[in-house]
């Protein structure tokens, strides 16, 4: 609209945000392994006065009913989907869900809630539901993913992350890892936490007892440039994480058109990528998002967060090198920059 | 679900979203506010806001808001008479205006008071202009930010409506020596004087009188008035020779729509413009009231191009009181008020404060919402969220039109 109805407080992105989410309703994905305590932990937290007003979404997989009936009787309001796992059967229930208590809240028949917390079940890869965000307008319109949590159990993660591909992807795409169970668990917390930190260096790494666990750490905005130390890593299954860092502030269309690109030719294998951008021309920083061949729209920031400006943006791909993505900028702005 | 079950259609069901309550103040068991409120910085750096009351006993209000968590009353004054009210007020520096209307015509005080508010604990009348007379219930609103001119909404001495409810015009104030204000322009909708030679206006169901109500004009611009009419609509109006305004433009929503404009706020780097409509009936029986966004690239045409969203009005209606539009902030000049382009607030009643990311002006979003719980005493049932201010420091100032006062919020979004 700035074409038409220009407004000098307005930037490329629109307008100036406070916060990366804006107005939108946060969203915390809570994921981990069957068993490994994300009930436990929900209830409490749906107990604390930072989990008031929450509206929980959980799914169902194997044993029906139990996760719901513990979860509806603290909660302000539970959507059960009954399609079983989110990643495979259940995206389009979730997005029912999701839109129906819009239109429910809306019409007045929902309470008014202030977040959303899904729950996914043990065997969820939580990169659908990230896709779930990014592609459906309505729904990326109404809500921020804020967090992905993800759940291990001390007593028995080590060896799950061992055996399944979905929990190391889980571990791999978390915001925070939250290791619970470790008063039954003894010794073994130890390795576990050096796993983690193999598998997935940026996260924050919590533990819970009985469920107790700072609520914040289920609400707070993931910080990306937490990040910006830590050396490409390549993980298990293929998958590498790096983080891009740049000085100096970026043209918007060599970013744009690099990303564009690489989402052409790479898509499927860009499972999250997300960060600070320093662009030319905006004051504050843009935060730019993908989740494979899906990018909503970028959000420029009233300020930065702190005296740091350098651009610093996580990739978390399967089998794209941090060279290559670095070769792919260079290239692209050597063509759009010269004459 | 039933009506009685439905948690926002229950009395006093709260809402908050992407807003901060801060504090609120009763003002001392006097909380009935207006339409008037304006910050100024006092001289030993105290930060006071001046509130206008809905109605008698009291004038006005002066409330230190340095601290935003912990406002304290510094003065509060009394009206002269019981069927006085003093709705509107603006500051500019240390000169405040007052606006005093009474209940019927003929009946005095009613006019226009300034006062030297340079100790806020002490405000000292300067000067008094009557606007009273045989068919004149005296100043409603008015506007007063340059220092210089008041602009208002009035009835006067010499002026006979052709119906008595059309009393109030526009009227511009010299206030360039406050001890003598004088009147130097001044128009009225042709055909609301007995003495035009032009048929008056068609009456509205609600017949809520063709007068002026809100008369902004921004020293950025200072040869336009922004000029709403009630049950007349809205004039874009060329003052650059004050003492003789020639219309521009005007538009109008009514009929279909029940009357009663009575905001014209210009966004003019964006060449837009939003108009409000007042709520004034209870129940809903006058909805939808709306915040309109009209297109003001060319301001000898306006187009309306969209509405803010409002709250479902099963959810609303039954609460008590007036739902519907009322005041958004207003872009004051002042160095003491927020200036923004980008987000509307603006205050329903019971339909409470709500926020509006106008970004794109054809799809307004809602941004934030405040519906405190009824205030103690309030005789509707419901709040009835008056008049909104923002001031440069962000802090949103907000009062209920019977009890609640001032709340004072942090905007989160």
């Amino acid at each position: 609209m700035n074409e038409i109805f220009p407004s000098p407080a307005a930037g490329r992105f629109g307008r100036r945000l406070k916060r990366e989410r804006g107005a939108k309703v946060p969203v915390t994905v809570l994921t981990g392994f069957l068993g490994a305590g994300k009930t436990t932990l929900l209830q409490r937290f749906l107990k604390t006065p930072d989990g008031q007003g929450t509206a929980v979404v959980v799914n169902e997989f194997g044993v029906a009913g139990i996760d719901d009936t513990l979860v509806r009787s603290s909660a302000d309001e539970t959507v059960l989907l009954g399609n079983g796992c989110l990643c495979c059967i259940a995206r389009s229930d979730l997005q029912l869900a999701l839109r129906r208590m819009v239109a429910e809240r809306e019409r007045g028949d929902l309470p008014d809630f202030k977040r959303i917390v899904i729950e996914t079940s043990g065997l969820a890869d939580p990169s659908p539901i990230l896709q779930t965000f990014a592609t459906d307008r309505a729904l990326g319109d109404a809500f921020h993913v804020e967090a992905v949590v993800t759940v291990v159990d001390a007593a028995a993660g080590l060896d799950t992350l061992g055996w399944s591909a979905e929990a190391r992807k889980q571990a791999i795409l978390a915001d925070r890892l939250v290791i619970t169970k470790t008063d039954i668990a003894g010794s073994t917390a130890a390795p576990l936490t050096e796993r983690l930190r193999a598998l997935n260096p940026g996260a924050e790494i919590l533990q819970a007892v009985n469920g107790a666990l700072d609520p914040s750490r289920l609400t707070e905005p993931a910080r990306d440039q937490r990040n910006a130390f830590v050396a490409e890593a390549e993980h298990s299954d293929g998958i590498v994480s790096f983080v891009l860092t740049d000085k100096k502030p970026m043209p918007w269309p060599v970013f744009a058109r690099t990303m564009d690109t690489l989402m052409a030719m790479r898509g499927p294998d860009l499972l999250r990528v997300k960060g600070f951008l320093n662009v030319e021309g905006c004051a504050g920083p843009v935060v730019v998002q993908f989740v494979q061949h899906l990018a909503p729209p970028p959000v420029e920031l009233a300020q930065w967060p702190d005296g740091n400006r350098e651009s610093r943006v996580v990739f978390i791909t399967r089998g794209v090198m941090e060279r290559q993505v670095q070769g792919l900028f260079e290239a692209v702005k050597a063509l759009v920059l010269s004459p | 679900m039933s009506a009685a079950d439905n948690p926002l259609t229950r009395t006093g069901e709260p809402v908050t979203w992407n807003f901060k309550l801060l504090s609120q103040n009763d003002l001392g068991g006097f909380g009935g506010m207006g339409e008037g409120m304006s910050v100024q910085i006092a001289k030993d750096g105290r930060r006071i806001i001046w509130l206008a009351h809905e109605s008698a006993p009291k004038n006005f209000t002066a409330v230190d808001v340095s601290d935003p968590r912990k406002p304290k009353v510094v003065v509060q004054t009394d009206l002269p008479k019981p069927y006085m009210r003093s709705n509107s007020l603006e500051t500019a520096g240390d000169i405040m205006a007052v606006a005093y209307q009474t209940q019927k015509v003929g009946q005095q005080p009613a006019g226009l008071e300034l006062f030297d508010i340079s100790v806020p604990e002490k405000p000292r009348s300067i000067s008094f202009f009557d606007c009273s007379g045989a068919h004149s219930r005296g100043a409603h609103q008015l506007w007063f930010c340059d220092g210089e001119y008041v602009h208002m909404a009035s009835g006067s001495p010499d002026f006979k409506p052709s119906h008595p409810q059309d009393d109030q015009f526009y009227r511009c104030i010299d206030v360039r020596d406050p001890s003598k204000p004088k009147e130097i322009g001044r128009w009225w909708m042709p055909g609301t004087s007995a003495t035009d030679n032009v048929r008056p206006p068609p009456r509205h169901p609600l017949d809520k009188g063709y007068r002026a109500h809100n008369t902004n004009v921004y020293p950025q611009r200072p040869d336009r008035l922004y000029l709403c009419y009630i049950d007349g609509g809205m004039f874009v109006m060329d003052i650059k020779d004050k003492a003789n305004p020639k219309v521009i433009s005007h538009w109008t929503n009514s009929p279909p729509y029940t009357g009663f404009m009575h905001t014209a706020v210009p966004l003019f780097d964006r060449k837009l413009m939003l108009v409000t409509d007042e709520s004034t009936e209870n129940a809903g029986k006058d909805w939808p009231k709306l915040i309109w966004i009209l297109d003001l690239r060319d301001e000898t045409h306006p187009v309306p191009i969209a509405t803010c969203p409002m709250p479902p009005l099963d959810a609303y209606k039954d609460r008590g009181g007036r739902f519907g539009a009322h005041n958004i902030h207003e872009n004051v000049k002042l160095p003491t008020a927020w200036q923004s382009d980008q987000i509307v607030l603006g205050t329903f009643f019971n339909g409470g404060l709500r926020a509006y990311d106008i970004s794109n002006p054809y799809q307004p979003k809602e941004v934030g919402t405040f519906v405190p719980p009824p205030p103690k005493g309030t005789p509707v049932g419901a709040v009835q969220l008056n008049d909104v201010f923002v001031d440069e420091r962000e802090i949103v100032y907000t009062v209920d039109r019977h009890t609640g006062g001032l709340y004072i919020l942090e905007m989160d979004f």
